[in-house]
């Protein structure tokens, strides 16, 4: 094609040829080529002509959001320039969607997605990708852990578009059964790696929700997918680059509201504590004595704050390095980055390092990649929980007379059927600990084929190794051991899990433009992938020292005790077929098929089949709305598709028996059922149905995405307790389905929009809201529901009907003033002063009517500055507070410090319309209405402002690119309702800052 | 290049076709597969003998259903009053079973025993297709003790939980499972449970016609060769003539006489099982084989059995209860009274099993033989041959009095004289002086519909009621 001509005496030469995209063939337009000085643009067709001198020269071409080609024209190879295939740049894919599978243009995919890149999520924090994606998407959820706080070591539950599967059984399966899947460049990967992934190291994170987009991941999609790309080394001279990260978290008490030691030993006094009931005098006498002690102390000044004992101020910092360079033939990146997260208690701690190497090969049609990530973490938890800090009086002294630490804030006095109180801070100064390490290996191998313009083949091979270690250590001198023996004290676990997974994959991509207005896209493959976890663990004991904690220096193993050993292993294959039609730009078609296998299913259901069609329609393309100015894109979409769910054990559906060790017999050994497997055990599947427009309008500055879902999982799979008679007391099962319906949507404006003069103003507001409830459930569930009956706090139920985020309880006329008892309304709206469980009716529903969040970011030449609100209203929250540390305080809690509302609105015959029932030890109070509150709050999730240096302040230093950031989260929380959060370990909030330095 | 990736399609291609399922068959190694288990003739052995291990746990016949839980129920035991040393035995003996204890105590057994016959039927649905694992017989006598077993378990939870079946045999009782599933089975009327079990005990007996026992008798001993035990040690196993002798068992309760009377009469003509040698009992005193071994049809053999013993029977043990026979029902009644009750202190059922203590006479049936490896010593007999004659003398024909010979003929191998004509009562005393501890009390008398006889006054006694001998179904089984 290219045609070299003689001109003149000046031997000059015309290069002539057409620019396409990597991904689809399109032609791309208005591509610059430059060459020895001279310039030229792509035309409408993408073909390009330019005159230079037939002299060795570089000729470059560049495209916005693609990287830029460089050839080398060396007076012999104009043949080569007739093609230019140009890449989509990773860091810029803004209108691209990546599946891991495959790439789509936004533009032409009919799924529901959403794509962040690499500086909208640090924008709004550093923490890790998922922390940002919170802030960023409405649909992704991370729960709130109400126990674990901001432990950072506790891995969150994730959600995407809600849950799927029945709540509750998490612990049966081991894996979280709502979780979505995660795909790190192309591979299935765990929660915790992408919590450990550093976030300097993410390109860009896409969501994908609907059957569209997610059934090509088939039974492993129905809880949505989330994948993540990471940076791919950039050509060019070798670049260093240097990210920083700096920050301190405060533990956030606010939400605790304890007695102080006056009021504590009054709530006492009323309750009752310092009445003998023996009707022994001497007894009286004692119980006076004992409270004139503490009123002593009292007035001694003691009033001990317990909670500011085990926080700190945590430190954190991370850094990253990462060099990167090579030329068009091999590419290389090479990143070391290290982490260290100090909790907000003490004793608490993560450290990460990583190391990864990324290399790419190119030659000819073929390229290789590979990405190398070894991975080390080191944890450590507190072994004294808060709740014993919260549980403190504070009446008692920290220190004892001596100024030490004392081992009893109270100790009986010889004969007395009293219980010491141990001193938290005395358990947490022994030599007592949790650690754990990790050691991970993830090798990533890509091979692709790229056969001609439309036809690529791909193959991928993954594998990864974990080892973690868990150890823990609890003092022979820790109170708890004090009624054990000597040989018997102290204790110390390990357990060490490992894990080996490989997953490969081989596909073949086609992509080609027909008669210029059928543009079709079609991916074909075949996965296969393996894990295998094995579980060791074993327990001693009889610790005589403090000091000296090895292992070695124990006594023996516990009694009854014996080594623990577990194994699983799953296999999963599955052959994929994705197909794309867009005719003309307007019409757009997609449709997927897969079929799966997996280990964990039974010989009579093994393969499952996952399918989705999606259609689409760009009203923007089409003719009448030409030479409007006003709406740039206005697209509407639709899918339906059957994705399902896998996260379940490894020998659910397989009858498996155990040697009855405990005995044997003239006849040798025996054997007995271990646990009854169900070979029918049908995939839980989830029929995914998705309405969606995205509309950008008023010159771009208008963004507007908005998607109506209703999910059907049926059947769902849950472990279902049976009549003994079946010879198991639980088994897994199908039974019934939950139907989900919802709405989400994001808006942004830009009521200023000069990008010209890098003046930019943004508010963005999203909303969601989604409602579930269960159906053909009938019975299925009777021994939960009668288990959360008589359960002190169990407010959920399985209803057919019914929501599985709903709360029963039965419904409370308040406290009767007359006589301080509670009144209940009935079923039929009657009232009594007797409580019956069987009057459980709906009382609210813990799902929000609506949540999400609002926020603006400003962006002026280089500075920046965000922030972004959460909120939630119309829900409701049983709260256990109240129920818990205001009544219900039972004879034994009555021992622990306790909410100052305990005290006060209580009733009593001077108080006679007080919400609360009296002061009462014996009393217990019931699950009622009365607990239920509305949970409607506004958070103050993200705030960060931002500075990127401009060139001529950094070009001196020798720096091409300096930016610095600093975030702030959870800064404030307005709530209705006030309940006690964070109970092992308190919430957090937390200031980062953010340093980028490119070299 | 193209030719690598050419074979990584063309291995995919064949990875897909042929390997997929088999690739996808995982089994695990922590533990152990049915269809692993289930590869050998020796795994359907070791599966089979697992159920008769567990049977010897203390929820089914290692306590509850020998004796602990059901002897109380039986008025073997006088219980006292005070809760600190009785606890919740109090409740027991007057029949509280809707107490938290005794509700979950019976769920404890009921489950057990459902999960036995679980077992049971696992290894029964399997083995029709694993036919040609076996040698020789084994087959016919995997199969034929694993149907009895079923039976049994079946059997003694209808005699628990199910209704006074003299009385009510069309009332709702158990369900009867008779296979694998995963949906639970309807809980039927007492006349269609008896007659499943009656089923699943003819056609084990029907395989078990070969069994050994018949030409061999038990075969108490080890091969000298070292070779297996499996076709030995028949009392231990549900054997052709144990079957029998549930057969006689359970068709009196249904109220089949005439077939109890021949299944009786087959186990006794035998002679398969002899009646215990008087040298080992009289003619040892200090070291008597307490449980007529050589008369018990079928017995579970347990390691620990001394335990049944130490745990609730020892004299000497502190601190709580002693479980024991009320003083004036032993020595008034049941081992006194003359010819009136048949009871005499010549018995060597008194001679050997109640030896004094103080004021006291405490049970030692359980205790052990001073020969440690004896695997008489392990013996918690199940069916024995004297309930054989107890069977007949009820059986033979409607008049009780009838039976008198096979009492006599039973006493006779007791050291006792005659009793001149057989009653009800006598025969009720002889229950109890024969089978005492051995987990059979209760079931006789809430077949008779007889006061429950805990002692010799009767206004002490309670009176036949179906709130005493229906047990309540357990809460797992009316929940879910």
């Amino acid at each position: 094609m290219a045609i070299v001509h003689m001109a003149g005496q000046g031997k000059n030469v015309v290069l002539k040829g057409k620019v396409i995209d990597s991904m689809d063939g399109y032609p791309l337009i208005g591509v610059s080529v430059i060459a020895a000085g001279q310039g030229a643009y792509t035309d409408v067709d993408g073909n390009y002509q330019i005159s230079i001198p037939d002299v060795k020269c570089e000729v470059t071409f560049t495209y916005v959001g693609y990287e830029d080609e460089v050839k080398v024209y060396t007076t012999k190879n104009a043949s080569a320039f007739s093609k230019i295939v140009m890449y989509m740049n990773a860091t810029e894919l803004e209108d691209v969607v990546v599946t891991g599978v495959y790439e789509r243009k936004k533009e032409s995919f009919t799924g529901a997605s959403a794509t962040f890149k690499a500086d909208q999520l640090k924008s709004v924090g550093n923490n890790n990708v998922l922390q940002s994606l919170k802030t960023l998407d409405p649909s992704f959820k991370m729960m709130e852990s109400t126990q674990f706080g901001s432990n950072p070591n506790m891995m969150p539950d994730i959600e995407i578009r809600g849950k799927t599967s029945v709540m509750g059984l998490k612990e049966e399966y081991g894996t979280d059964p709502n979780q979505p899947l995660f795909i790190l460049d192309g591979f299935e990967t765990t929660l915790e790696t992408i919590m450990n992934l550093n976030m300097n190291r993410v390109a860009s994170v896409t969501i994908l929700k609907d059957a569209a987009s997610t059934a090509i991941y088939g039974s492993k999609a129905s809880n949505g997918v989330v994948v993540i790309e990471t940076k791919a080394p950039a050509r060019g001279r070798l670049q260093l680059s240097y990210k920083g990260d700096f920050g301190l978290s405060l533990a956030d008490l606010s939400d605790y509201n304890l007695m102080n030691a006056r009021e504590k030993l009054q709530f006492e006094t009323l309750a009752g504590v310092y009445k003998d009931n023996s009707g022994n005098p001497f007894n009286q006498i004692r119980l006076d004595n004992l409270r004139n002690e503490r009123l002593k102390e009292i007035e001694r000044g003691v009033d001990t704050y317990w909670l500011s004992e085990p926080i700190r101020p945590g430190f954190t910092h991370k850094h990253n390095i990462y060099a990167e360079g090579g030329e068009d033939k091999i590419r290389y990146g090479i990143g070391l980055s290290y982490g260290d997260v100090d909790g907000v208690m003490k004793g608490s701690d993560r450290q990460t390092i990583e190391g990864n190497v990324d290399l790419i090969y190119r030659t000819g049609k073929f390229q290789f990649s590979n990405k190398l990530t070894i991975d080390y973490v080191k944890t450590a938890d507190p072994t004294v929980s808060f709740a014993e800090y919260a549980y403190a009086n504070p009446y008692y002294r920290k220190y004892g007379a001596d100024g030490k630490v004392s081992r009893y804030l109270y100790y009986p006095e010889e004969g007395l059927e009293d219980f010491p109180v141990s001193n938290p801070l005395w358990n947490a100064s022994l030599n007592s600990w949790a650690r754990t390490g990790s050691f991970g290996f993830t090798n990533n191998f890509i091979l692709e084929w790229f056969m001609t313009d439309a036809l690529r083949a791909r193959a991928k091979f993954g594998l990864t190794r974990a080892d973690d270690d868990e150890q823990s250590r609890i003092s022979p001198l820790h109170t708890r051991f004090d009624d054990m023996g000597e040989t018997e004290k102290g204790l110390y676990t390990n357990t060490r899990v490992n894990q080996m997974v490989y997953e490969g994959d081989a596909s073949i991509t086609f992509g080609k433009l027909f008669a210029d207005k059928h543009m079709v896209n079609a991916v074909g493959g075949f996965n296969f992938s393996s894990n295998r976890q094995q579980i060791y663990g074993y327990s001693a004991n009889g610790f005589t020292d403090d000091q000296f904690d090895a292992p070695s220096f124990a006594n023996g193993y516990p009694v009854s005790e014996k080594p623990e050993y577990k194994e699983s292993l799953k296999r999963a294959v599955s052959f994929y077929v994705n197909g794309g039609y867009v005719y003309d730009d307007r019409y757009l078609m997609d449709f997927n098929y897969r079929l799966d296998g997996a280990s964990m299913f039974g010989t009579g259901n093994r393969f499952r089949n996952t399918w989705s069609v999606g259609a689409g329609w760009n009203i923007h393309k089409e003719s009448f709305m030409e030479g409007n100015d006003f709406f740039s894109f206005m697209k509407l979409r639709g899918s339906v598709g059957n994705p399902g769910n896998q996260n379940f054990s490894a020998y659910q559906a397989f009858s498996t028996y155990k040697f009855n060790g405990w005995m044997t017999n003239i006849f040798g050994t025996g054997v007995i059922l271990n646990a009854l497997g169900n070979t029918e055990l049908a995939w839980q599947e989830t029929v995914n149905y998705d309405l969606g427009a995205d509309l950008t309008f008023w010159g771009e500055r208008i963004n507007l995405t908005f998607d109506y879902y209703w999910k059907d999982t049926d059947p769902l799979l849950a472990v279902i307790t049976t009549p003994g008679s079946m010879g198991v007391t639980s088994i897994a099962m199908n039974a019934g389905r939950q139907k989900t319906q919802g709405w989400e949507t994001t808006f942004r404006i830009s009521p200023i929009y000069r990008p010209s003069e890098g003046i930019n103003w943004n508010i963005s507001f999203n909303a969601t809201s989604s409602k579930s409830r269960y159906a053909d459930i009938g019975n299925s569930f009777s021994a939960l529901n009668e288990s959360g009956k008589t359960s002190l706090v169990g407010t959920t139920r399985y209803y057919d009907g019914g929501s599985p985020t709903a709360i029963w309880a039965v419904r409370s006329a308040g406290i009767d003033p007359a006589t301080g008892q509670e009144l209940f309304i009935k079923k039929d709206g009657t009232y009594s002063f007797t409580y019956d469980v069987n009057d459980e009716v709906v009382v609210g529903d813990m799902q929000p009517k609506v949540e999400g969040l609002f926020g603006t970011s400003l962006y002026l030449k280089g500075f920046t500055a965000g922030c972004y609100i959460r909120y939630r209203w119309g829900g409701q929250v049983f709260n256990t507070s109240l129920f818990q540390k205001v009544e219900n305080i039972g004879t034994e809690d009555v021992y622990n410090n306790q909410d100052k509302r305990a005290l006060y609105d209580r009733w009593s015959e001077d108080n006679r319309e007080a919400y609360f029932k009296g002061i009462s030890m014996v009393q217990k109070t019931e699950k009622s209405s009365r607990f239920v509150m509305d949970d409607n709050a506004l958070i103050g999730e993200s705030f960060n402002i931002g500075y990127e240096f401009p060139d001529r302040m950094i070009r001196r230093m020798r720096i091409s690119a300096l930016n610095v950031q600093l975030t702030m989260t959870d800064m404030f929380r307005a709530t209705s309702v006030r309940v006690e959060r964070g109970i092992d370990y308190p919430f957090a909030r937390s200031v980062t800052m953010a340093v980028g330095i490119t070299f | 290049m193209k030719r690598i990736f050419t074979y990584m399609i063309v291995l995919a291609g064949l990875l897909a076709a042929g390997g997929c399922s088999k690739w996808l068959d995982v089994k695990p190694y922590d533990k152990i597969a049915e269809d692993e288990l289930l590869l050998t003739e020796e795994g359907y052995m070791k599966l089979l003998n697992g159920i008769y291990i567990e049977l010897n746990r203390d929820m089914l016949y290692g306590a509850s259903l020998s004796v602990e839980m059901i002897e109380i129920m039986g008025g073997a035991y006088t219980v006292g009053t005070d809760n600190s040393v009785w606890g919740n035995y109090r409740d027991l003996a007057e029949y509280q079973y809707g107490t938290q204890y005794w509700r979950a105590r019976m769920n404890e057994t009921w489950n057990k025993a459902y999960s036995l016959i679980l077992n049971c039927n696992m290894l029964l649905e399997n083995i029709e297709s694993d036919r040609k694992l076996f040698t020789e017989d084994n087959y016919r006598m995997v199969k034929g003790e694993a149907l009895a077993l079923r039976a049994m378990l079946h059997f003694d939870m209808l005699r628990l939980f199910g209704p006074v079946y003299s009385r009510n045999p069309q009332q709702k009782s158990i369900p009867y499972y008779k296979a694998y599933s995963v949906t639970p089975n309807d809980v039927l009327p007492a006349s269609e449970v008896a007659s499943e079990i009656t089923h699943d005990l003819l056609e084990a007996r029907i395989l078990l016609a070969n069994d050994p026992v018949r030409e061999e008798g038990t075969m108490m001993e080890s091969p000298s060769d070292g070779s297996s035990n499996f076709l030995r040690y028949r009392s231990l196993r549900l054997n052709y003539y144990a079957v029998s002798a549930l057969l006689a068992r359970s068709a009196l309760y249904f109220g089949d006489k005439e077939a109890a009377y021949e299944y009786a009469m087959e186990v006794i003509k035998s002679g398969a099982f002899p009646f215990v040698d008087r040298a080992l009992v009289t003619g040892s005193p200090d070291d008597p084989d307490r449980i007529f071994s050589s008369e018990v049809i079928f017995a579970l053999s347990h390691s620990q059995r001394n335990t049944l013993f130490k745990n609730y029977y020892d004299p000497s043990r502190i601190p709580n209860y002693v479980f024991r026979m009320d003083n004036d029902l032993m020595s008034n009644v049941v081992f006194g009274g003359g010819a009136a009750t048949g009871g005499n202190q010549d018995d060597y059922r008194y001679r050997v099993n109640w030896v004094a203590t103080g004021a006291n006479r405490y049970f030692y049936k359980y205790s052990d033989m001073n020969d440690t490896g004896n695997i008489r010593n392990t013996m918690i007999p199940m069916i024995r041959l004297g309930e054989m004659y107890l069977i007949a003398a009820e059986c033979q024909s409607e008049d009780i009095a009838g039976g008198t010979a096979y009492v006599n003929a039973l006493r006779s191998n007791r050291g006792v004289t005659n009793v001149p004509e057989l009653t009800k009562e006598i025969l009720q005393y002889e229950y109890i002086r024969e089978l005492y501890g051995e987990g059979q009390l209760f079931f006789m008398y809430k077949r008779m519909f007889t006061p429950v006889m805990f002692s010799s006054q009767p206004s002490k006694n309670p009176q036949p009621d179906e709130r005493i001998f229906v047990v309540p179904l357990p809460d797992s089984e009316t929940e879910n």
